[in-house]
């Protein structure tokens, strides 16, 4: 063991003291083989803020992990960082919802708050450092940024300084932080005050309103439970409080603010006692004088379920993989077995035998729902039928002696085939624009639990691994939280209900690297390896993780299995098209009335859930495309919104499933701009193997940029034709296959932005160099842009109409934001 | 008795049969298909990387390198569609290109002399290497060592620094030295094959073909019209710029080599290039600038006094007639200009009279940085001598020249653009065989790197296709700290764990990384 040692590090003339007793410590902890390579990291990272070199020649010292492979591994994964960080990091989200929201304005404005300039992401005090993250999963708060653990949604240019002073009041205001537990009330006869902790209504501040409506009953004395429920999935409505009395009607708040627990809870309750009510309303008025604060009726917030919106939203869909959304407590394990909970899990280890569950599985006609719709029956059955020997069937003769055989598997087959099989969750949910994922993790853990349980079952593996975004703490947390409760009472382990089966399965955190969702990057990444991929077949079915046969499977996927083996393979067949069975999970953004998250039958149309469920686009704006499967999907027009949601359909009119991101379009929405903006995340998530890729997208990404910079010349759309029809043909993995769909469906039915992008205009007036801004007729001489421009681009110009001096303009669009009167214009 | 078990399939329609298990890629080996490779290399994983390889079966594109053969399988391999799928992927790879397949000196030097390498031989004191380089190209160096204009320091880039190389009295430094000698070099000639060729003019252009023709085993005559041979040398370039013995003595060696001149002999009156063409299998015009009424005497097709010819291969209309030298140029009108000439009719007149296809030389696919950014400059500057141009102490004013240190000192000014694995790149070969085109994309380029820590070894990062075989390599040797690819995507290096340099990274590995790089990213510092 090497002996402690302490590393004196100068550095910006500070003499800092490494301690590398804690890395031994980690190490003992972690592991020492290779594959242990990126929990050791993001533990340093936790540590010391960012990578020391010194630290992590240390781990090569003690452990069996190469400076090839730690070198290799931390500079491949974007959650690495090799230089020390400023005290605060501003993460800018630029996910889809974000970009179409004006998120690269957001990030120039905290770049020129902060004296951020090129390369720098610190600022000069090192108080923030600054970057960019692919996506929060906040789609329906965009443009969001996220400072340490406080998020802020709807941003604007204009309101960022006020921002960053809000945020160091929190910090001065609430340090140092305590971390909240929440004790969760026993249920009964009480009502129940369910307060929605999906990711966006902590975004939202439901954590306070989770607080303050404890604190409400205590200072009232109202009998009533408060509960956290996992999403609801009306993110456009967070935070959101639904009251649930024992009988009668259950009301809804949308956008509840701490303050407004009290005035919910007496609205609903009697205060216990009279006196309790008199001293409350008198603290309540000293309250209200203290504060000055307007206090609005808070029915305002009140929302029925029967509104017509509100029944629109929730009204066409059907919830399978998301059933009892917004009742259950998403780590409450006795509630989950109240509502169901691992009876199909029972039924499938005790009654049926893993032939008999796959042929249940491939008669629901259930395909992945990770994006590609392989049947995942066939799936399981050839993970099922693989073996290291090649051998399909019986290994261990039935003649031997038999201890514990079932259904005419003998226990010691059982043994040796699943001992060299796993069954992996691919949770590494990347895409800009999706975050069905992180709502389903976050909400009903158990349920993907009993999936993965299920399938293991199926296939015959008894290790499994849980493949979750670092950048998803929520969800790691429950998933953590339940695993242990599922271990606990025996829904994992050794000798699961009682049936000799037996699955242990554990989490890997993901590092950052949307590669890693293709399923053989995935496996490099748990092994300890950068995450690239490698030619496919063989695929992991027959040689996966170790080069043992591996099912690899979405999250939704293992979602939607509990409830096929409770209701049936055929109610499941019932719902959707010829090829595309049952339900799909979709996160709803963009330029929407109501975003969210929403699970509705395969089959309904892109124009239902556009209209119906998200309210449309606005009446003062025209719904142009919808952009279905993120940066591996394509943009559906709005004349093809009769596309029914299904596999084939999909992939026929140049878009695909994917994993299930819709970001809705409206004419201010330049179709250039957007593929160009798709094939810059690709390109910076290559893993850099492939040439067509690692170079061709890159070289697309030109073509786009020149485009969209008013430079692209005769030929050049024909020319960034033939390469995306090339790259896409030619690339090693899905990764580089899907990439160019964005760019080939725009080309297909926006030719005419890309021709207008060619003669210098930008009909959407999107792209920065081929529009100005201009002031019209209207203008009052309020001087309000004037003194809102950050380059003084505008003169103060009192009661007179102003002018926007255009070299000066940054072409943020601060000024139309704050013209009180609309009278600024885009011209291109 | 072992059982093979094969696997039948077809490529291009054509059938055959491998061993089961092999590769598609073996396959095409086995029917003779050169399919390009740059990532894959025997014995080692298919990184399938450079995705060059690609063959299409099932309307997919796959990697043949790594795709195993399985019976019945119809692949495509030479067909229009998956040939410009593996151009475009060469095309990527040179975009993403930074490095000179030759020196910008050599590139501009017509009789496309290989300056950086005798620059080399020099710094490293082979002076007989040094005029075998030379002389592979200029069979006049110690003539064009004097009078050369030196196109080939205007692209000098070391200019950019301070001042070009002084090629040309290196160049006239080697050549002075080998001339002085004992035995001067004289290149080893073929058996004669019986062929002969007459050579109308022995000035700079007949002589340098004479050299070339010689080599290759034909009997050369030269015709001149004076009664020395060296045509403008001799009677145009003033006598205190070029003294006469030196032109003497390289005419000299010539000679030696096995021409025969026919002095005071004027085409058109003592015989008729009518008569050359049926006495000669080949004849060659260098006459040297047209005068008026020259052309009619020679009964030769002239519009503006000069033979028209391809350009190329310097054919003329007239069957088995080359032309070359000034009398096809109206402008340009320099000796190693002309020189070049010589040497390009040789090949032409060769390849005619060996019955191929005539084409004049190959000119090899090269790839060019191009113009440097601000200060990139400074990024040559490494391992070279800082010191300004060498000023000769020795000769008069109009003959100035190098002695053997300042030679020295001045050699080691050179940067060494040059691809020091030029002959032996296999992005180089391919894209040449697929012509592909290094401008195709058009792009931001990439800064200068060069690495030069190691005592044997250069690394240039820019050159690198991120085949990972290096990394392999070192792996499997166990070197303590050996490569990694650092970084993702676009940006991925290849680099030496922890910031260290390509000395401490390959301390076991590094003849055997060089020797799989497929490119000029690791070569060798000395040429062996």
């Amino acid at each position: 063991m090497a002996a402690v040692r302490k590393i004196i590090r100068i550095s910006n003339l500070k003499m800092t003291e490494i301690d590398l007793s804690f890395i031994d410590k980690i190490v003992e902890k972690i592991g020492r083989g290779p594959e242990a390579v990126i929990p050791i990291l993001q533990a340093i990272q936790e540590h010391y803020r960012y990578l020391p070199d010194e630290v992590l020649q240390h781990v090569c010292e003690i452990t069996q992990i190469t400076p090839a492979q730690i070198t290799g591994v931390s500079t491949f994964y974007s959650q690495f960082r090799h230089q020390p960080v400023g005290k605060h990091i501003i993460n800018v989200c630029h996910g889809t919802a974000c970009h179409v929201k004006g998120a690269s304005s957001v990030d120039d404005a905290f770049r020129r708050h902060l004296g951020v300039s090129g390369d720098d992401d610190t600022d000069a005090d090192g108080l923030f450092t600054i970057q960019k993250v692919a996506c929060l999963g906040c789609c329906t708060l965009a443009p969001v940024v996220q400072i340490d653990l406080v998020t802020y949604g709807h941003l604007t240019s204009e309101v960022v300084p006020r921002v960053l002073r809000d945020f160091l009041e929190l910090q001065k205001r609430d340090a140092p932080q305590q971390k909240r537990e929440y004790v969760i009330g026993k249920q009964g006869d009480y009502a129940e005050i369910r307060v929605g902790l999906g990711s966006c209504c902590v975004a939202r501040g439901s954590g306070k309103v989770y607080d303050a409506m404890r604190q409400a009953l205590i200072d009232t004395g109202v009998q009533a439970v408060v509960k956290r429920v996992g999403c609801v999935g009306m993110c456009h409505q967070t935070p959101l409080v639904e009251v649930v009395p024992p009988n009668g009607p259950s009301f809804l708040y949308a956008r509840v603010q701490s303050a407004d627990a009290k005035q919910i809870v007496l609205r609903h309750f009697k205060p216990k006692g009279m006196a309790r009510k008199i001293s409350y309303s008198v603290s309540k008025a000293l309250e209200n004088i203290l504060t000055d604060e307007a206090w609005e009726p808070v029915a305002r917030y009140s929302i029925e379920v029967r509104d017509p919106p509100v029944a629109a939203f929730l009204g066409r869909q059907k919830h399978i993989a998301t059933e009892h959304s917004g009742h259950i407590n998403p780590t409450d394990l006795e509630e989950y077995l109240q509502h169901d909970g691992f009876k199909a899990l029972n039924r499938c280890v005790n009654e049926l035998t893993p032939e008999q569950l796959i042929e249940e599985i491939q008669n629901s006609g259930l395909r992945g729902r990770g994006g590609a719709g392989f049947p995942t029956g066939m799936k399981w059955s050839m993970v099922r039928q693989a073996s290291e020997f090649g051998i399909e069937k019986s290994v261990v003769s039935h003649s031997e002696p038999i201890v514990g055989q079932v259904d005419g598997i003998s226990a010691g087959e059982r043994l040796l085939k699943s001992e060299l099989k796993y069954v992996i969750c691919n949770g590494d949910e990347g895409d800009p624009g999706a975050f069905m994922d992180r709502m389903l993790l976050e909400s009903y853990p158990y349920r993907i639990i009993e999936g993965i349980a299920i399938a293991a079952y199926a296939v015959g593996a008894n290790e499994g691994i849980f493949y979750i975004r670092a950048e998803y703490p929520l969800a790691l947390q429950r998933v953590r939280e339940a695993l242990s409760r599922c271990e606990e009472q025996g829904f994992l382990g050794n000798d699961i209900l009682g049936s000799g089966f037996s699955l242990h399965l554990r989490i890997m955190e993901g590092a950052g690297a949307f590669v890693c969702g293709e399923e053989s990057a995935l496996l490099a990444s748990i092994e300890g390896r950068r995450g690239m991929p490698k030619l496919r077949p063989p695929y992991p079915a027959e040689s996966g993780l170790y080069g043992k046969p591996t099912l690899v499977n979405n999250v939704e996927t293992y979602a939607l299995v509990p409830w096929i083996i409770r209701n049936g393979a055929d109610a499941f067949a019932a719902l959707g098209t010829e090829k595309s069975k049952g339900t799909k999970v979709f996160a709803l953004a963009g330029k929407i009335a109501r975003g969210g998250l929403i699970e509705v039958p395969m089959g309904i149309s892109i124009r239902e859930i556009v209209e119906e469920i998200g309210g449309g686009v606005g009446s003062d704006k025209r719904f142009k495309a919808v952009q279905v499967g993120g940066p591996s999907g394509g943009c559906v027009p709005a004349e093809l919104a009769h596309t029914p949601v299904d596999y084939e359909a999909l992939t026929a009119v140049g878009a695909i499933m994917g994993s299930g991101g819709l970001v809705v379009l409206d004419d201010s929405d330049c179709m250039v701009e957007i593929s160009r903006y798709f094939l810059e995340f690709t390109q910076d998530q290559s893993c850099g193997k492939c040439t067509y890729c690692r170079i061709g997208t890159r070289r697309m990404l030109d073509m786009l940029n020149r485009l969209c910079e008013g430079q692209g010349k005769k030929g050049d759309l024909e020319e960034l034709e033939q390469l995306a029809l090339t790259v896409k043909q030619g690339s090693l993995c899905g990764l580089g296959k899907t990439a160019p769909n964005p760019v080939l469906s725009t080309l297909k039915y926006f030719r005419d932005e890309y021709e207008a992008h060619l003669e210098k205009r930008c009909p959407a007036g999107k792209c920065k160099a081929l529009i100005r801004y201009s002031v019209t007729d209207y203008c009052i001489g309020c001087t309000l842009c004037a003194q809102h421009c950050p380059t003084e681009a505008i003169a103060m110009t009192p009661y007179q109409k102003h002018e926007i001096d255009a070299d000066r303009c940054l072409r943020c669009g601060t000024c139309k934001e704050v013209c009180p009167v609309d009278a600024i214009i885009v011209c291109s | 008795m072992t059982f093979i078990k094969m696997t039948k399939l077809t490529i291009d329609n054509r059938k055959v049969e491998v061993e089961s298990g092999s590769t598609i890629l073996d396959a095409a080996r086995k029917l003779g298909i050169d399919i390009p490779t740059l990532c894959f290399r025997e014995g080692f994983q298919p990184s399938t990387s450079c995705l060059a390889c690609v063959v299409k079966i099932d309307n997919r594109l796959v990697s043949s390198c790594a795709t195993v053969a399985r019976e019945g399988m119809e692949v495509e391999s030479e067909t229009d569609e998956v040939q410009q799928a593996r151009r475009t992927a060469l095309e990527l790879l040179l975009s993403d290109h930074v490095g000179d397949c030759m020196a910008p000196c050599h590139s501009i030097c017509p009789a496309q002399m290989n300056i950086p390498r005798m620059i080399r031989q020099i710094a490293a004191d082979k002076l007989r290497d040094a005029i075998i380089t030379v002389k592979e190209h200029i069979p006049l160096p110690a003539v064009l060592g004097r009078i050369c204009p030196a196109p080939c320091e205007n692209g000098c880039r070391r200019r950019f620094y301070d001042s070009p190389v002084s090629i040309c009295l290196l160049k006239r430094y080697v050549a002075d030295v080998d001339l002085t000698s004992e035995h001067p070099y004289l290149p080893s000639c073929k058996p004669q094959n019986g062929k002969r060729v007459a050579i109308v003019g022995a000035g700079p252009t007949g002589l340098s073909a004479a050299y070339y023709l010689l080599q290759e085993g034909y009997a050369c005559v030269l015709f001149d019209e004076h009664e020395k041979p060296g045509g403008m040398l001799q009677y145009g370039v003033p006598k205190d710029e070029l003294r006469r013995d030196v032109l003497d003595a390289e005419i000299g060696l010539i000679e030696k080599l096995g021409a025969e001149f026919r002095l005071n002999i004027t085409i058109g009156e003592h015989t008729s290039l009518k008569s050359l063409q049926s006495d000669y299998d080949a004849v060659l015009i260098a006459v040297g600038e047209l005068k008026d009424g020259n052309a009619e005497q020679l009964r030769i097709q002239a519009p503006g006094n000069r033979i028209k010819v391809e350009r190329d291969t310097l054919k003329t209309d007239l069957k088995g007639v080359f032309a070359g030298g000034n009398a096809i140029r109206r402008r340009n009108k320099i000796s190693v200009r002309s020189v070049a000439d010589g040497k390009t009719a040789a090949i032409s007149i060769d390849q005619y009279l060996s019955g191929l296809d005539v084409t004049g030389p190959h000119h090899p696919f090269t790839v060019r940085i191009g113009r440097l950014a601000e200060d990139e400059i400074q990024r040559f500057m490494v391992d070279v001598s800082g010191a300004g141009r060498v000023m000769p102490s020795s000769g008069g004013a109009l003959s100035r020249h190098f002695s053997d240190e300042e030679a020295r000192a001045e050699a080691i000014r050179c940067l060494h653009c040059d691809c020091r694995k030029a002959d032996n790149c296999k992005l180089r070969d391919y894209a040449d065989v697929y012509k592909a085109n290094p401008n195709h994309y058009k792009a931001e380029r990439r800064l200068f790197e060069k690495y030069i820590q190691h005592p044997n070894v250069i690394y240039e990062p820019g050159k690198c296709i991120d085949c990972g075989l290096c990394i392999q390599i070192a792996s499997e040797a166990g070197e303590p700290l050996g490569l990694t690819f650092i970084g993702r995507g676009f940006d991925v290096r290849v680099g030496v764990p922890f910031g260290r340099s390509i000395a401490e990274g390959l301390q076991k590995a590094a003849d055997r990384c060089i020797a799989a790089c497929p490119t000029g990213a690791l070569s060798f510092k000395f040429e062996k």
